[in-house]
């Protein structure tokens, strides 16, 4: 069943256009990422989903128009974890995840004893435990996301909206992250959409890509099912010439990686 | 309970024990200071005089002396987290002059108390209004051009006052815009206080309440609204909730300067953290911090100082530091 189908989305900034007519499908237990070149409209198509900028077109998120939901409902359906957090004073991890339960709660109450023992035990799935009373600005990038993820994990979602979320994670932060997301969103029939960068990472872990060029979806990958010169393919009219390949690790596991063909 | 966790509620504690025996002390000193000497023997044996001169005007001056300082403390504590800005304070940003324009206006054109505050809530509105107007033409989001969209506030709410003093009767109005505008909780008398002081802690209750949402608003706008939050609806029920606490009490002592800025920040460099328990902290030590300045106002000189003086002698310095740090961290 599909979580979030995007129809005939076209969104930007002012007069100018960064996306026209984009249209796909997020399945329950599907990671898709969104990958394209810097300024592709990445970010701007999870900020036309979630309705932060204005846009043309639909969103519908397990069936509901996002645009008429209120900001309310629209939270306790996506968690959204932004590229960077903007939050500006000190305040400890613990109250940082607990807001992902502002949807679930009335304006003047606070969050009751289950939700804090949720939230204890989100920021331990994301390996954190012991830091819950660490002040999150003196945290690393890397650490922050990891609690801004923590937060959309509390809300119980339908989507997670993931913007960048691997840019400030070390390699093996990384792909741990990535099986974790994987895990939970297949166990709870969530969906995901993530925008990235790390392409050898979303050839590994997504169920599918769409490439984003020239304001339109370009291509889509299946990297399981696609044949891997389809996937080079593909991959070379964003990036230009590169190469893809299916290598086997120590355990007999297959994994993609993409090289950059070396200018002659 | 975490040790850690356990060991930050003793400590709030400790603040709240020590913040609140300082307050008490300062309380009953308040009581006992002015032109008039009050002595515990003199009220035990109930001399009458002595009793009409606490009960009127003393006792008045230094529970306006607490909710005052209590309110700028909370109202300083919503600026900073909801314009996201540590510079952000009621006096800063102009709120406080523009309160005192429209309580000018209001001194002026009607004659009741309760009109002067409305006044004064008015004038702060507008002030409130021009300096997010002001702050968003700087699209670099520097922390200082709040400062600077404050200065500008102030500068409009200044000639809007000379205005309204150049038509005010020098006999009468002039006099009590003058003496208005210096800042001082002279004058404050039991007659006066009543619906100002129900008006500043109904907004100082709920201003508490919505301690989570000005939390929620700490983050950037388009988190806040992933959160759940209606943003532009929230930001305005605390600014303006935060405007009417200021406006209540300097429709009543005039303006007051810094302790919205200092307050907070102590509370914050004290526990480390924006929970509700710092919110009301800061209150606690702006509550100190007035009733400190306004013995000090009576007592260093033959004749009474405004308060502004003492709080601005501590909050400007204090002002210039964190400009520096600002710098610093950018």
């Amino acid at each position: 069943m599909s979580i979030l189908e995007v129809k005939n989305l076209s969104a930007g900034y002012g007069k100018r256009l960064i996306l026209e007519d984009i249209s796909f499908e997020v399945n329950d237990g599907e990671i898709c990422g969104i990958i394209g070149l810097n300024g592709s409209g990445k970010t701007t198509l999870i900020k036309g989903i979630t309705n932060i900028i204005p846009h043309s077109g639909n969103a519908f998120i397990d069936g509901q128009d996002a645009s008429l939901l209120s900001s309310n409902i629209l939270a306790s359906l996506c968690g959204f974890i932004p590229q960077k957090s903007g939050i500006s004073i000190d305040l400890p991890v613990l109250d940082v995840v607990l807001m992902g339960f502002n949807p679930k709660l009335k304006l003047l109450q606070n969050p009751n004893s289950y939700m804090i023992s949720k939230a204890r035990a989100m920021i331990k799935t994301v390996g954190l435990e012991g830091r819950e009373n660490d002040n999150f600005q003196k945290l690393s990038e890397g650490q922050k996301q990891l609690v801004l993820l923590a937060r959309a994990l509390a809300s119980d979602s339908k989507i997670l909206l993931m913007d960048e979320l691997e840019s400030y994670l070390d390699f093996k932060v990384r792909y741990k992250t990535m099986n974790l997301i994987k895990n939970l969103v297949k166990t709870n029939n969530m969906g995901a959409l993530l925008s990235m960068h790390d392409i050898n990472l979303a050839l590994n872990t997504c169920d599918k890509l769409i490439l984003i060029k020239d304001k339109k979806i370009a291509d889509t990958i299946y990297p399981k099912t696609d044949l891997v010169a389809d996937i080079e393919h593909k991959l070379s009219s964003i990036y230009g010439e590169v190469s893809v390949h299916k290598i086997k690790t120590d355990a007999n596991h297959e994994q993609m990686v993409m090289l950059n063909r070396p200018e002659e | 309970m975490r040790p850690s966790t356990a060991l930050a509620s003793k400590h709030n504690s400790l603040l709240f024990v020590v913040f609140g025996a300082l307050l008490c002390a300062l309380f009953i000193l308040s009581l006992f200071i002015g032109k008039y000497p009050l002595t515990i023997e003199g009220l035990i044996s109930g001399s009458e005089l002595q009793w009409r001169v606490f009960t009127t005007l003393r006792l008045s001056r230094v529970v306006v002396g607490l909710a005052g300082g209590f309110a700028l403390g909370i109202a300083g504590f919503i600026f900073q987290t909801v314009f996201r800005n540590p510079l952000a304070s009621p006096d800063i940003i102009g709120v406080s002059s523009g309160a005192s324009a429209g309580a000018a206006a209001g001194i002026l054109f009607f004659s009741s108390s309760i009109m002067v505050t409305l006044c004064a809530f008015g004038g702060a509105l507008i002030a409130i209004v021009l300096a997010i107007a002001f702050s968003v033409i700087d699209r670099g989001g520097h922390k200082s051009t709040v400062v600077l969209a404050g200065i500008a506030v102030h500068a409009i709410a200044q000639t809007v006052l000379m205005c309204l003093k150049l038509v005010a009767d020098p006999e009468k109005e002039l006099a009590s815009i003058e003496y208005w505008i210096m800042g001082s909780l002279n004058g404050i008398n039991s007659h006066i206080i009543g619906s100002n002081l129900i008006l500043c802690v109904v907004g100082l209750i709920l201003l508490i309440m919505l301690h989570r949402q000005s939390i929620l608003l700490s983050s950037s706008g388009d988190e806040a609204k992933m959160l759940g939050v209606d943003v532009t609806s929230m930001r305005l029920i605390l600014l303006g909730l935060s405007t009417l606490v200021v406006s209540s009490i300097v429709s009543m002592t005039g303006l007051i300067s810094f302790v919205g800025l200092l307050a907070p920040h102590c509370a914050k460099k004290l526990t480390g953290n924006n929970s509700v328990s710092t919110m009301i902290l800061g209150g606690l030590i702006g509550s100190c911090i007035l009733i400190l300045a306004d013995i000090l106002a009576r007592s260093v000189a033959a004749t009474e100082l405004p308060v502004s003086i003492f709080t601005s002698a501590i909050g400007a310095p204090f002002l210039v530091l964190l400009i520096f740090q600002g710098r610093k961290d950018t």
